[in-house]
């Protein structure tokens, strides 16, 4: 099973597209998981309705088979880790964005959290530049 | 005309670079507040009330009549971009608002309800400062058996609100009364529910009650309900409206304000009921009545400007009579208090200046908030990312900050405890804020006014019933509080009274179908 | 029929935690009651009113209010929780975490004079913002650390009350 790390940004995207493109690839199982902290009124990266139905649709017309959930009130990094702790998740993908030196000091990373700290591979993917 | 006079004085005082100052910050702070869902105007007012301590009376009015109207604005703002409204009092602008945004039509909702919030707030500042003055002169000339039933009808029309839970208001409203009764009697000089301790003796401090049940215990409810789904925002840009727009906007703007004013004037009004009206009346008058549910740009002009109005209407009572209608009009008043200035009839009379120089800076902050609004609505929409700990961590950090600065003791911090529990107890039961507050501010006031009454009646309970407009009064009183036995008896509830047309209209549309 | 009539009075849920405000109420009223007739009467002639009669009506009508809400809580009397514009009401309530703040809360006042406002305040922010989910420490206490600080002086030099300074006074 192939973990995705989603996000309603392009790098969510990009990483779903990888996540797609493994599964195939090793035919196994997709589990997209788009989870919030639920501290702000507004999450700008939290997929809404209209876009989980799009990339429903997206994931069915592929022909993989997927599960895909949103955790509320969680840590990102902390649910994904718990997420490829299962026997059978054997890959996460997770999309990246540049950080300047500043950035990467003022600000926590979950990327780079969950580079250093999973067990298993981890696919870090940015979104394609056109 | 001398108020004429007064208002162009009040203007100069108003646009001194420091008042200006004030305002701009009232204004963007008002907006923000409104904008975040959970904090209000009522709670920024009560944990600013330090800052009376050493800023000039004009400028720190001046600031929170700004929070006070810029409340307003963000919360429109919030009710049409996201799918939960802001203030309370928005929740009808939401319903038509949201889905104009929804179908792309968010800049034209937000123009309307910018502009239409201007025009009634300018109207309504307007009609404040012809109609509070001959009120207050009119006041002035009651005798003490006057106001004292005027000031108990205050009371009892806060707490006997229309389809609310009469027990539950009851019981706030004694809840703030017994509040009140701590401290030393004012004619025999004993001191009374003190426990004992001399911090007491002074009564406990208003500024602790209003930050510790408005923000502690918002602060504290919202702790035990912190994390939930985040909503959707719909991304917009600048608002504007097209001639079309413009055109059907105009007239609901009008009719909101005349729903609006009135209501908000009366103690019994408040603001969710002329929204209500305004957007009953605007969906019968419309030419685009299918419109409505979909996104008609009425149904956010008309209630819009009611919203507003109310708010303008509010001040009347508040400032020719020193009656609080609404939780803000309750915490500005204790900042009148805070500065020695006794609210009531004689404010015309004795701060003249100080009043037009606030009734001035209402146009002027009124001006701005259209001025600011306009451009900055997607910047607003960005504030919305604050995540929570962060900000009521910072609500509890300067609650405790300005409950210190009153005494300097850890005991007001102990009472700040006390209290924001019982702000949370309150929230949690759903027992309504508002008559705990009017209970905490006018119950000693009422007391004084009645044994005052008394003393200058001769020791006469039948004097108090000398005056005509005493008599009156408790007239009305007599009905407002009869009002539910009667609807009972005749096998009808509260509800039906505000009876929504949409039930015609939906048996018609049944009809038709 | 009375098979219905009961089953819907069964299906309403009751609220008993709002025994809670009974509790209050009553405890309030009572106070009220005995506090005020200690007291000594006033100038009974132009003062028929005394200081004893608004705590003690005050106090009975509490009680009144008290034994109106007992009789009507099993009746499925439910006050509509605030639904404030940022709270769901209808989430179970997550009362450790404002146990939690109460616990804090209580530290903060026992600690804010010997230790002074600068260390409390820091305390308190930082404190509460983790309390309530927050993870970024350093970044926390930084800015607990700064707004106590500018707090400090704004109220001294600017509104001239002076917060304590606890074990810092001297370096401040």
């Amino acid at each position: 099973m192939i973990v995705v790390g989603y996000s309603a940004d392009p790098f969510g995207r990009a990483a779903l597209e990888h996540g797609i493109a493994e599964a195939k690839l090793r035919g196994t199982t997709l589990w997209v998981i788009n989870s919030t902290s639920g501290e702000a009124y507004v999450d700008a990266a939290f997929a809404q309705r209209s876009e989980i139905h799009d990339v429903e649709k997206h994931l069915n017309e592929c022909g993989v088979a997927f599960e895909l959930t949103q955790p509320v009130g969680v840590d990102t990094a902390a649910e994904l880790l718990k997420a490829m702790d299962r026997d059978e998740a054997e890959l996460l993908v997770i999309g990246i964005r540049h950080r300047s030196p500043v950035g990467k000091l003022l600000l926590g990373s979950v990327s780079q959290q969950l580079l250093l700290e999973c067990p298993k591979p981890v696919l870090a993917v940015k979104p394609d530049v056109l | 005309m001398e108020n004429l006079d007064w208002l162009l004085q009040g203007f100069e005082q108003a646009a001194t670079p420091m008042n200006l100052l004030y305002a701009v910050i009232g204004v963007l702070l008002g907006t923000a507040v409104g904008v975040l869902p959970g904090i209000g105007p009522a709670m920024t007012v009560a944990l600013l009330l330090p800052v009376t301590y050493n800023v000039s009376p004009s400028a720190a009015f001046i600031m929170f009549a700004g929070i006070f109207y810029g409340g307003m604005y963000g919360g429109s703002t919030t009710s049409i971009l996201l799918n939960t409204p802001g203030e309370s009092s928005s929740v009808i602008t939401a319903i038509e608002g949201n889905k104009m945004a929804k179908a792309g039509r968010a800049a034209q909702a937000l123009a309307t309800a910018a502009i239409g919030s201007f025009v009634a707030g300018a109207i309504g500042t307007a009609l404040l400062a012809a109609f509070a003055p001959p009120i207050s002169r009119f006041a002035v000339t009651l005798g003490a058996p006057s106001y004292l039933a005027v000031m108990l009808f205050a009371l009892v029309a806060v707490t006997a609100v229309l389809g609310a839970s009469k027990l539950r208001g009851a019981i706030s409203l004694f809840l703030g009364l017994a509040i009140g009764v701590v401290g030393i009697d004012f004619l025999t000089g004993q001191p009374r529910a003190t426990f004992g301790m001399p911090q007491l003796s002074d009564g406990i401090d208003i500024v602790v009650i209003a930050v510790a049940i408005f923000a502690v215990g918002e602060a504290l409810w919202v702790a035990a309900h912190l994390r939930r789904r985040p909503a959707e925002v719909i991304p917009v840009g600048r608002p504007w409206m097209g001639r079309e727009d413009f055109k059907r906007s105009w007239k609901p703007w009008l009719r909101g304000t005349a729903y609006g004013f009135p209501f908000g004037a009366l103690p019994a009004g408040g603001a969710d009921l002329p929204t209500f009206l305004s957007y009953i009346t605007e969906k019968r008058l419309s030419k685009h009545k299918d419109e409505f549910g979909k996104g008609a740009i009425e149904g956010v002009a008309g209630p819009e400007a009611a919203n507003n109005a109310s708010a303008a209407g509010t001040l009347v009572p508040m400032l020719s009579l020193g009656l609080p209608t609404n939780a803000t009009a309750a915490v500005i008043l204790t900042a009148f208090v805070s500065y020695g200035i006794q609210p009531g009839p004689t404010l015309f009379e004795k701060e003249p200046l100080l009043i037009w120089t606030l009734i001035a800076s209402l146009f002027i902050g009124n001006l701005m908030l259209l001025l600011l609004n306009l451009p900055l609505a997607p910047l607003w929409a960005r504030l919305l990312r604050t995540p929570r700990p962060y900000l009521y961590a910072g609500i509890l950090f300067f609650a405790t900050l300005g409950a210190l600065a009153v005494n300097v003791q850890p005991f007001d911090l102990v009472l700040l405890l006390v209290f924001g529990l019982l702000g949370l107890i309150m929230r949690r039961f759903g027992l309504p804020i508002l008559p705990l507050i009017i209970g905490v501010i006018l119950g000693p006031r009422i007391e004084r006014q009645l044994r005052q009454s008394l003393q200058l009646g001769g020791g006469e309970w039948s004097s108090l019933f000398t005056e005509p407009v005493a008599i009156v009064v408790y007239v009305l009183m007599a009905v407002l509080l009869l009002m539910p036995l009667v609807l009972r008896l005749m096998h009808r509830s509260e509800e039906t009274l505000l009876v929504v047309e949409d039930d015609q209209d939906q048996r018609e549309k049944a009809a038709q179908a | 029929m009375t098979t219905t009539s009961q089953q819907i009075a069964a299906a309403k849920p009751t609220d008993k935690a709002q025994y809670i405000v009974c509790a209050v109420l009553v405890l309030v009223g009572g106070f009220l009651i005995f506090d005020g007739l200690t007291l000594e009467e006033g100038f009974a002639k132009v003062d028929p009113v005394g200081p004893k009669l608004f705590p003690v009506v005050i106090g009975v009508i509490l009680i009144v209010l008290s034994v109106i809400l007992a009789i009507a809580i099993p009746r499925g009397s439910v006050g509509e929780a605030d639904a404030g514009e940022d709270v769901d009401p209808n989430s179970p309530g997550d009362w450790r975490t404002v146990g939690l703040l109460v616990g804090l809360f209580v530290a903060v006042i026992v600690l804010v004079n010997p230790l002074g406002w600068v260390i409390t305040g820091t305390l308190l922010f930082a404190g509460a913002a983790t309390i309530l989910g927050n993870r970024h420490y350093v970044r926390i206490i930084a800015i607990g650390a700064v707004v106590s600080l500018v707090s400090f002086y704004a109220f001294y030099s600017g509104l001239g009350i002076p917060l304590p300074a606890g074990i810092l006074d001297g370096i401040l």
